[in-house]
Parts: structure tokens; C-alpha cells; sequence
């Protein structure tokens, strides 16, 4: 306090203060006061700090247990992909996803050897998704299966999740979607969810309702297609494979152990449960 | 009625071709916005790609542009510069005007107006959306309560002693109003620029100075909007709404607040654009460069118009004094900043995502022009605050000190001579 003198008045010289002391007294109080009070309405927010900034801890947990935690993920072979996008049409069909909203994107990209190569790209469900920590009302989440799902009960629609994710995985509903058929249902599968109404974002679910209704049947996801991603069992070259990642015995597991394989945009620590094993040409 | 109005179109037919102006801009709004709501989002030319257009660039602007409210307030009731009092209000009315001329234009740009209340119910504190949202509506709250005392004296509302000692009792709490104010501007204002400055995904964005560089604009567009504002409104009332001295103040503390954010900007170049290469930055600026006026628009635009010729015309006594030079530079800086606004929000949209393994160019260059909708929209968000201006600054006690100008020839002359005599000094 003594350093911060305000009224300068040391070896006795009297020069004009900016402030009084009371004034700057009462300055410190008031902002203390703020803190003290800032504080204490912060308290009831703990648990939900600890609950958004405590993910590390979680992830070591499951790591542990095995597939009693399970954290689903999956493995794209980019060597053996064909492009042939019957992953992205199962899907829209599946999850009743228009063509200009696909959850799953193909495009085709080249490596530095100038090899052709295919690059499907599901939602990467990453650990840490840009996507969750921007969302302003929590209507985008992190599952502690490691899914990143969306709430659309909740959803204000500010796009600000389509402006975070760093891979275009999202896509908002910009009209309302009236009783217009599938554009491919029935070819290629049947939709087993409702359609988002107007004005929510939406993205690739792994399909999550797979996923659920088939472990509560005792099914495994990634083994048993009743309870595997649309995508995953369509491909005619079993590019796509799914699985547990927490699970050792897992064949997605299996070929990570033994497969080098990458993540897309690895430096930006996303951390992707989405793996790809490189086309032949490209150095990870 | 009819004739009434008539009669008060005949005495100052200028106000009443203004009034139709506002109102003409007021309507094309309704319009557009109603189209917003019925049709959806897809009547703006926004895409998944480029999801945040001139909605965004409106509610970005009209937010620093209120910042005047608590700088000045902050001055007054918090480092206790009184004279400033004299202007302080009308920077409340400003600020309550771009607050509320931002919650419209987040209204209408959200997919789901009707869960705009969703924040308050679902928290994501790690969210810089989030904490902007919070602290937008708390700051407005104290706007509200900065601006209730003005209400009562301006209004019948005075002939009731309840009303009269709900504003004394305001009037006493405003330090505490004030300063509070100040802790909660300072944040959500640099949070907005971190609502960019924080996304690792876009180079072009990502930066450690992106949220100090939306404080420092606001600071000084906020000011200079005010004194704008009440030079353009005392020409043409014919009033010395303020006294020069305190314009001059206001003045230079704007010349100083654009230094500095001039100063953090350069730095913010020269760090990553010229003494060192950062190739995602680099690659960025040539997308940019090449496809846009981004160049031409940040050096001419932001650097040279918005903050470097303001600053020289605020600080150099002669120019100061001129009424016509101070009100030139603070429409610069007030352009200055609505050029920032849009470039910083447009610029990382247009290059696009990288995150496709290969080395083709596979993701297209995105490019934005508003929509005749999204300009209609934006015409009635402007409409409103000017109208609200128009009508506060005839109807409500803005200015404490105001005193009519018979003939202003007579009474410029000496004012100017007077403000020679004692320079303007901020403290």
C-alpha cells in the first residue's frame, strides 16, 4: 500500500494528487468488495467448472477401465478408400440428412507424391472439441463415451460452433424442412431419426441411437451391425471400421496398436477419436 | 391532429424530411426482419462456411461504439473528472442505444430468437459467448439504472416524490454503478475480440492481441461517437450543448486512446506479418489480399483514417480547436471502427478451413456480400438508434449544461478564443 502512495508526499514536497487518499481508499474497497463479491457468487459454479475443466482426470479413468467406460472411435483407411461416398449416403439416409447439410463429406485430395487419394470425414468427435468449450448455452456436449452430441432442445442457433470447429463438420438447418423425400432413402436406408427443425445446427452423431439401443440389447457397437454406424457397415472395402478405443481387444484398438495412423490437424490438440491410416505417398 | 402536425411539418420542414427518412428506414426493417422470422436463415446470403455476416459486424460496432458510456461514466464517477458530467448522460443514451441496437441484430440473427433467453439457463462459463452474453446483459441493467434518473427529470415522472427519490437515490449509488460498469465493459468489450482472437483453427484470426485490440477501439470509438454526436446535435439546435473545454477533453483523451490502440496494432503486424513468417498467417494474407480490399481497407481504412489522421487531429492544438476538423475526425474514427469490425469478422471467414491431409487446394475461397434482406435489417438497426437519438437529444435532459445559441456567429467567436486562452486538459 505504502508504494502505491497517492498523494506523493514523500521527503515532504506536497504535489497535487490525482486522486485523494480517501478517494483511492475507497477505490480499493469498492474493488475489492467486487472481487469478494464476484467470488462468492461464483461458488455455486465449482461443480461446473470442475465438470468443463476437469476432462484430463475423466480421460485417465476410462482408460483404465476398459470397455466397462467405454470412448468410441473409429479408423478410416485412407489406402483402401474408393470414393465410391456410400458412407455419406448411408448416412444421409440413416439420420435423414438433406445434400446440402451431409454430416459425412467426401473430397479428393492428392498427396506430395501426386497420388490420388480419397478423404471421407465423419464428425471427429475430438476429446477436446472446440465446438463444446464455445457453446454458449451447453447445447453441444461431450458424452462420457467420448461422443460429442448435440442438444437441439437447446440450441439459440449463433453458429458460433460452425466457427469454432477447425473441420467444417457442422451444418445448420437455414430453412425449415418440410415433408420433401430423402434424397436417398430408400436406396440406402431407412431414417431412424426425426428431422432437426429450423434454426438448430446439427452435425454426425456416430449414430448415437445405434450406439445406445444396441448396448441396452447387449450388443457391441463396432461388431454388431444393429449397433455400428451406417457408414461403417455399408463400405464395400470395410474402410471404416468402429469400435472402443478404451478397449484393448477392440479391432479399432488392434490396428491403431499396430497400424500407423494419423489425426487430422494433430497440432491444433483437438484430440480426434477419428483415426486415418495414411494413402500410400503421404509421411505422418 | 392532422393539422397539428402539419403545422410543426411547416415550421422546420428539415426535422419532418428527417423524421420520413428514419421512418422509411424503420419500415424496409420491419420488413426485412419479419422476413428473417417467417422464412428463416436462408434469406441471407450466409452459408455454413461464412455463418456470421453484416449482422454480426452491426452488433460488433454498435457495442464499441457504446463504450463511450462507461469511459466517460467511469471518468466522472470514478476518477472523479466532474466537468465531464456535462456529457456523461449523453454517452449513457449512446450506449443504451448501441446495447440495445446489438440485442436486435443478435435477435434476428440467431436460428432460434425465441431461446434467446437460453444463457441465463444453460451456463457454459468456459464459453467466451457465453460471459459475453452475461455481461452484455448485466452492463445493460446498469445502463438502465445510469439512464432511470434522466427519465424522471425529463418527464412527468418528476411531478411524483417516489419517482424523484428513486432517481436521487440512483444518482447517489452512481460511483458504485459506475465503477462497476467499468469492471464489466473492460471485459465483455475485449471478450468480443477474443471471440475470434481464440479459434487456433484460423490463422488469420488467432492472436494473443485480438481482445486488448477490441478494448483499445472501443475506448476510443465509444468517446468519439459521443462527441460526434453532440457537435452534429448542438449545429443543428443551435446550442452549446457542452462546454468547449470538455469537448476539447474528450477530444484528446480519444487522440490518446488511438495511439495506443494504433500502437498495439502495428506491433501486432510487425510481430507476426514482418519480423517473422508464420505460414498460416502468411498464406491467409495473400487469400485475402488477392480476393478482397483487405489491404486497402486495413491500412487506409483502419490504420490511416480510423486511428493515425484522428490522432493528429485531436492532439494538434489547431485542429482541435476547429469544430468542423474535430467533428471530421471523429467521424473517421467511428468509420475507422466499423471498417475493423468488418474486415477482422469477414477476414477469417474467406480463407477457408485447412484440414485435409493432401496438398490440393480442395476447399474453396469463401466470399460475402450482404443480401438486399440483411441490408434491410441493418437499415432498421440503424434507424432505430438514430430515431432514438433524434428524440432523446429534442426531449430528454441529456445535456445539464446546455445553453441556446441566439446567433451563432455572434457566440462561436468567443467560445473559441476562451477555449484558447485555457487549454483543454484531460485531468
Amino acid at each position: 500500500m505504502s508504494m502505491n502512495n497517492p498523494s506523493g508526499t514523500q521527503n515532504g514536497t506536497q504535489t497535487e494528487a490525482i486522486l485523494t487518499r480517501r478517494e483511492f481508499v475507497m477505490l480499493m474497497v469498492g474493488a475489492g468488495a467486487s472481487v469478494a463479491l464476484a467470488t462468492m457468487l461464483a461458488e455455486p459454479l465449482n461443480p461446473l467448472f470442475q465438470r468443463v475443466l476437469g476432462g484430463d482426470i475423466e480421460h485417465e479413468k476410462y482408460t483404465a477401465a476398459a470397455s466397462d467406460n467405454p470412448r468410441w472411435g473409429m479408423v478410416i483407411n485412407l489406402s483402401t478408400c474408393i470414393g465410391c461416398e456410400y458412407c455419406v449416403y448411408a448416412c444421409q439416409a440413416t439420420n435423414d440428412v438433406t445434400d446440402a447439410m451431409r454430416w459425412n463429406v467426401h473430397i479428393v485430395d492428392e498427396t506430395p507424391t501426386g497420388n490420388i487419394f480419397h478423404m471421407t470425414r465423419p464428425c471427429l468427435h475430438c476429446n477436446n472439441a472446440p465446438c463444446v468449450s464455445v457453446c454458449p448455452v451447453s447445447a453441444t456436449y461431450s458424452r462420457s463415451d467420448g461422443l460429442v452430441v448435440m442438444d437441439y432442445d437447446k440450441c439459440i442457433g449463433c453458429r458460433y460452433c460452425e466457427v469454432a470447429c477447425p473441420y467444417g463438420a457442422r451444418s445448420f438447418n437455414w430453412e425449415e424442412r418440410g415433408d420433401e423425400p430423402n434424397p436417398r432413402a430408400p436406396e440406402w436406408g431407412t431414417p431412424e431419426v426425426p428431422r432437426r427443425p429450423r434454426g438448430v445446427v446439427e452435425k454426425c452423431t456416430f449414430c448415437i441411437h445405434r450406439i445406445d439401443a444396441g448396448l441396452a440389447a447387449g450388443l457391441t457397437p463396432g461388431v454388431d451391425p444393429e449397433a455400428t454406424p451406417a457408414c461403417v457397415n455399408i463400405c464395400p472395402v470395410r474402410a471404416r471400421v468402429f469400435g472402443d478405443l478404451n478397449n484393448p481387444e477392440s479391432e479399432v484398438s488392434q490396428i491403431i496398436a499396430s497400424t500407423a495412423t494419423f489425426r487430422l490437424r494433430e497440432d491444433l490438440g483437438t484430440e480426434p477419436n477419428v483415426y486415418y491410416i495414411p494413402p500410400e505417398g503421404l509421411a505422418i | 391532429m392532422i393539422d397539428r402536425a402539419l403545422g410543426a411539418a411547416r415550421r422546420s420542414p428539415h426535422l419532418t424530411i428527417w423524421y420520413l427518412f428514419l421512418v422509411t428506414l424503420l419500415a424496409f426493417g420491419a420488413v426485412s426482419g419479419a422476413r428473417v422470422l417467417i422464412e428463416g436463415l436462408r434469406v441471407t446470403n450466409l452459408t455454413d462456411e461464412l455463418p456470421w455476416g453484416l449482422w454480426i459486424v452491426i452488433d460488433l460496432s454498435s457495442i464499441a461504439l457504446g463504450a463511450g458510456a462507461f469511459t466517460l461514466s467511469a471518468a466522472v464517477y470514478v476518477f472523479g473528472l466532474k466537468q465531464y458530467a456535462s456529457i456523461a448522460r449523453a454517452a449513457v443514451f449512446v450506449g443504451l442505444l448501441g446495447y440495445t441496437s446489438a440485442m436486435l441484430a443478435l435477435f434476428v440473427d440467431i436460428g432460434r430468437p425465441d431461446r434467446f433467453y437460453h444463457p441465463i439457463l444453460y451456463w457454459n462459463p468456459h464459453s467466451v459467448l457465453w460471459e459475453i452474453t452475461i455481461a452484455v446483459m448485466f452492463y445493460t441493467t446498469v445502463l438502465v439504472l445510469e439512464f432511470t434518473p434522466i427519465i424522471v427529470e425529463s418527464t412527468p415522472l418528476n411531478n411524483y416524490a417516489l419517482a424523484r427519490r428513486l432517481g436521487h437515490l440512483l444518482h447517489r449509488i452512481m460511483p458504485v454503478v459506475a465503477l462497476v460498469g467499468m469492471g464489466i465493459s473492460m471485459v465483455h468489450q475485449s471478450s468480443l475480440g477474443a471471440t475470434y482472437g481464440i479459434l487456433t483453427a484460423r490463422p488469420v484470426w488467432y492472436s494473443p492481441s485480438a481482445p486488448v485490440l477490441f478494448i483499445l477501439s472501443a475506448i476510443a470509438a465509444g468517446p468519439a461517437l459521443t462527441l460526434l454526436v453532440t457537435m452534429i446535435s448542438g449545429e443543428l439546435m443551435q446550442k452549446r450543448l457542452v462546454p468547449e473545454d470538455v469537448l476539447h477533453g474528450v477530444a484528446r483523451f480519444v487522440g490518446f486512446a488511438s495511439l495506443a490502440y494504433l500502437y498495439l496494432k502495428l506491433w501486432s503486424w510487425l510481430a507476426v506479418s514482418y519480423y517473422s513468417h508464420v505460414p498460416g498467417h502468411a498464406s491467409g494474407i495473400e487469400i485475402l489480399n488477392e480476393n478482397t480490399p483487405y489491404g486497402f481497407t486495413f491500412w487506409w481504412g483502419e490504420v490511416l483514417m480510423g486511428a493515425l489522421l484522428p490522432a493528429i487531429i485531436f492532439l494538434w492544438p489547431r485542429t482541435r480547436r476547429n469544430r468542423y476538423a474535430l467533428m471530421l475526425g471523429a467521424l473517421m474514427v467511428v468509420a475507422g471502427l466499423v471498417v475493423n469490425r468488418w474486415n477482422v469478422t469477414l477476414s477469417g471467414f474467406v480463407v477457408p478451413l485447412d484440414w485435409s491431409p493432401g496438398v490440393l487446394d480442395v476447399f474453396p475461397i469463401n466470399m460475402y456480400e450482404p443480401s438486399l434482406v440483411e441490408w434491410g435489417v441493418a437499415a432498421g438497426i440503424i434507424g432505430y438508434s438514430w430515431l432514438g437519438w433524434t428524440l432523446g437529444v429534442r426531449y430528454l435532459r441529456l445535456y445539464p449544461n446546455a445553453v441556446r445559441l441566439v446567433r451563432r456567429r455572434v457566440v462561436t467567436q468567443p467560445a473559441v478564443a476562451e477555449s484558447g486562452e485555457q487549454p483543454a486538459t484531460a485531468r
